[in-house]
């Protein structure tokens, strides 16, 4: 995999909700095999921005680019088709479902569905998720829900993965069995964005960090720069 | 000279236009202000004023009560209270139940149900003339020559009093401020000390008044029927919907224009094809207001929130080898019936295959559909149009070729309710699919062409009861096959996780509005198919089989035998069948309605009852989102309401 080719780009992307510019006008660049962190406090419109992103809003103005292709007019299910697959902040699980066809439901949607079979297993065995498998996905706890709408986003295989607060609820064993996996996937290629809350994590996971305000990027480089600068403690009121 | 004669005319058709108008234009008043009180949408208002306008009926057509006092019993006693026992037997045990908008309609539809069911074993079903009219139609002379009836003087000085009434109270009054305060957050008023219990009861006891109102306002215009009285009132829902649920002048405003408008519109004649839908149009305004306010309303009034699944269907799939032991000896036993009870029989199977389309649509896909008598219609009087040889280029058909061919023109048209679920859900796609069968029942099949002259004879080897329903069981475990197959592998998943969660299934990769036009157009194909059997089964179109109406009843049929089965369909066609022919009709509609209504205290209904597997909560439910004006106006009320206790 190349490391550093741009799979996702948000070029000048600007979303108005009445007259309220939600995000206005922001370029962002997720490379392949790095994982890229986007904060900020509410309301600076990071979730609008991943929305965007992923297809479920459509912005006023600019464009999306998965890969080299513009998917700014491609609808959310075709994008994830497409390999750009997510996660939410309020956990999206289908509690009839099982475990397994929770996860199932992500691997046969490809075009091509091959290896359906092995997908899934593949992303069970990842998050230790077999020994439930068969269990009822609503029977679960929210740590476990997390890890199941991970593992369904990533039986697709995705090539970029936008994930939206992936470590709240997750107890401190889960948390780390999660840096692990985001960092195996970012080594085998991966591009990875995550909106985080806890400075923590975004520390210690992010290669890159766009720190958000007002609709728009106030600064954006490495980690330890970016938590570093005073722009961002004080939007942030020191949380960070 | 000609135009004066012109402007006369013109305000005379005004003037009686207000008639209606007036009435929709209360209608509207009575949902908005119960909405605005208690967070739901009244879909029963129009069972409450047919109920209203039959007891008045009795007690002065029939017990000979002097007309005031019993109009004063109806209207400050027994409407009110009526209101105040569905608050606490039906909505308020869902209302703490956090329960959404789907299992509320659900309740609502039940609560129609069972009004109409007990007016149907009080009164009978056939129609009933003479409702009385306190006012009278007496003219009042206006200047110019104009006359204006007076019964339309005393309901145009109701919306006036009405509206003025709550205003004032909104506006100046303690229990105003609380009322703003639960329409804001109803939890968070109860935590700033704010009885919400108190203000949803009255909410309901308004809106029950005000059904009554309409209900009297509007019987002496017709006969009274268990039908046809919801239905209109139904219609006027259009006046609501367009002031947003909101907005008190907005609705009036609607009301009184739709009235004119529709009072208007008989000035115009067109000469020849045109003449019928002219015609249908000029008295059935309101349901095309009421298609165009909900198609226009969107998804603002879906009452959802995100995140929710789109129909929690009760209980597990199946629901055992048990049920599917009883559905099966339910569906043979008939073989062994003759005469007028092997003829009643006949009706379940076709009814079982309806039933089905909503098992697809709303069980498996999660999507609220009450149109569904409509497309049954469309099969019926396809089938039947086709038979006849009436449809211009094609010969008379037999039977089998013309069912078939007009369930495969029918199919597409489940675009018609599909299209619009693609964003739209709960209460908004609810209206709309009701809506659009309201117009197919009023616009084509209460039409002339599908009144006279049709013949659904069947073919000589089907002409025997038993033959026909042997043939019926066949296409029935066709039906139930083709479902199965629905609800298994890949696409069965993928319906599940759009049931489930939306938002989820669009992130997995699921062709989520493709799928929902899968499910309305499966749905369509099984419903025509049933519909074009129970035409054959009684051997003619009869277009009151498919009203409307009759379709909540089946809905809710469905939701309360278990929307996520097959079998469901069956057991609701058997209990909707069997009971009114083996009883009394009524028995069933009222025993349906209990059960629906009763959905807040047993959730998931009967599926979920023991031996079955509880329906499951959905694992997280996100907190209700404010602006941040919505944040101020809150901790505003909050510290309003804290100094005025503190007082």
């Amino acid at each position: 995999m190349s490391g550093g080719a741009a799979r996702l780009t948000a070029r000048g992307i600007v979303r108005r909700y009445g007259g309220i510019e939600a995000v206005g006008g922001v370029d962002l660049v997720a490379p392949a095999g790095r994982i890229t962190a986007l904060i900020g406090p509410n309301g600076a419109g990071k979730s609008t921005l991943f929305d965007c992103l992923a297809g479920t809003v459509k912005p006023d103005a600019g464009r999306v680019l998965l890969g080299g292709r513009d998917v700014t007019r491609v609808a959310a299910h075709a994008r994830v088709r497409l390999g750009l697959a997510r996660t939410f902040q309020q956990i999206a699980v289908f509690p009839t479902l099982s475990v397994a066809d929770n996860v199932r439901v992500g691997a046969e949607q490809r075009p091509d569905r091959a290896d359906v079979r092995g997908r899934t297993e593949r992303a069970l065995a990842l998050f230790g998720l077999r020994e439930m498998a068969e269990e009822s996905a609503g029977a679960q706890p929210t740590g476990v829900l997390r890890l199941v709408e991970l593992a369904r986003a990533l039986a697709g295989e995705p090539r970029v993965l936008l994930l939206d607060e992936p470590a709240a609820g997750l107890d401190s064993a889960q948390t780390a069995r999660l840096v692990a996996v985001l960092r195996g996937l970012a080594g085998r290629g991966m591009a990875l964005l995550l909106v985080e809350h806890d400075a923590g994590l975004v520390a210690e996971l992010a290669d890159t960090v766009y720190a958000m305000a007002a609709g728009r990027v106030v600064a954006a480089g490495t980690a330890a720069a970016v938590l570093a600068d005073p722009r961002v403690t004080r939007a942030w009121g020191g949380g960070a | 000279m000609a135009a004066s004669d012109s402007f006369g005319l013109t305000v005379d058709l005004a003037l009686a236009g207000l008639t209606v108008g007036s009435a929709a234009a209360l209608s509207g008043i009575g949902l908005v202000v119960c909405h605005r009180a208690t967070g739901v949408l009244n879909i029963a208002q129009g069972a409450q004023a047919m109920a209203v306008a039959y007891l008045l009926r009795d007690l002065v057509v029939v017990r000979h009560w002097p007309v005031w006092p019993a109009v004063a019993f109806c209207l400050l006693l027994v409407a009110p209270t009526l209101g105040v026992l569905l608050d606490v037997l039906v909505y308020r045990p869902l209302q703490r139940r956090g329960a959404g908008p789907a299992d509320t309609m659900v309740a609502g539809l039940g609560v129609f149900v069972l009004l109409i069911g007990a007016v149907v074993l009080l009164w009978g079903a056939p129609p009933l003339a003479g409702a009385p009219s306190p006012l009278g139609s007496a003219p009042i002379r206006l200047p110019g020559g104009h006359a204006l009836r007076a019964d339309t003087v005393a309901q145009l000085a109701a919306i006036l009093v009405l509206a003025l009434t709550v205003a004032a109270t909104t506006r100046w009054t303690r229990f105003g401020l609380h009322l703003r305060a639960v329409v804001d957050d109803r939890r968070l008023a109860g935590l700033a000390g704010v009885d919400a219990d108190r203000v949803s009861a009255a909410g309901w006891a308004f809106g029950s008044f005000t059904a009554g109102l309409v209900g009297i306002a509007l019987a002496p215009y017709l006969l009274l029927d268990p039908y046809g009285l919801p239905l209109l009132v139904m219609e006027t829902m259009a006046v609501a919907v367009a002031a947003r649920l909101r907005s008190i002048p907005v609705a009036v405003a609607t009301g009184l224009g739709l009235g004119v408008a529709q009072a208007e519109l008989t000035r115009l004649h067109p000469a020849g094809q045109l003449l019928p839908l002219v015609e249908a149009v000029q008295s059935n305004l309101f349901v095309i207001a009421l298609l165009a306010t909900a198609l226009l309303a969107g998804p603002r009034i879906s009452g959802e929130r995100h995140g929710r699944p789109a129909f929690s269907a009760p209980g597990a799939a199946g629901g055992g080898r048990g049920a599917a032991a009883v559905c099966l000896v339910l569906l043979l036993l008939p073989l062994g019936f003759r005469g007028n009870d092997l003829r009643s029989a006949l009706l379940v199977p076709a009814l079982a295959l309806v039933l089905l389309s909503i098992v697809v649509v709303t069980g498996y896909g999660g999507q609220i559909s009450l149109g569904q008598a409509g497309y049954a219609g469309m099969g019926a009087l396809g089938t039947a149009l086709l038979m006849s040889g009436r449809v211009p280029g094609l010969p008379p058909m037999p039977a089998a070729p013309a069912l078939l061919l007009a369930v495969l023109v029918t199919a597409p048209l489940g675009l018609l309710t599909g299209w619009p679920a693609i964003r739209r859900r709960g209460l908004a796609l609810a209206l709309v699919t009701f809506a659009v069968g309201t117009a197919m029942s009023r616009f084509v099949f209460q039409q002339p062409y599908a009144t006279t002259g049709l013949t659904l004879d069947r073919p000589s080897f089907l002409a025997g009861d038993r033959a026909f329903y042997v043939a019926e069981l066949v296409l029935l475990g066709l039906g139930a096959a083709l479902v199965r197959g629905l609800h298994r592998g890949r696409l069965g998943r993928a319906l599940t996780a759009m049931r489930d969660h939306e938002a989820g299934a669009v992130a997995a990769g699921v062709d989520v509005p493709g799928l929902k036009l899968l499910a309305f157009v499966a749905g369509a194909a099984l419903a025509a198919l049933g519909g074009g059997l129970m035409g054959l089964a009684g051997r003619a179109f009869d277009a009151a089989s498919f009203d409307p109406v009759r379709g909540l009843l089946w809905f809710a049929a469905v939701v309360v035998a278990g929307a996520d089965s097959a079998l469901g369909a069956v057991l609701a066609a058997a209990l909707l069948i069997g009971l009114d022919a083996g009883t009394v009709a009524g028995v069933s509609a009222v025993a349906v309605g209990v059960l629906a209504a009763a959905i807040g205290r047993f959730p998931g209904g009967l599926a979920a009852l023991p031996g079955r597997r509880p329906a499951q909560a959905p694992p997280s439910l996100p907190p209700g989102r404010l602006t941040p004006a919505g944040r101020r106006v809150r901790a505003t009320i909050a510290v309003r309401i804290a100094r005025e206790e503190e007082r």
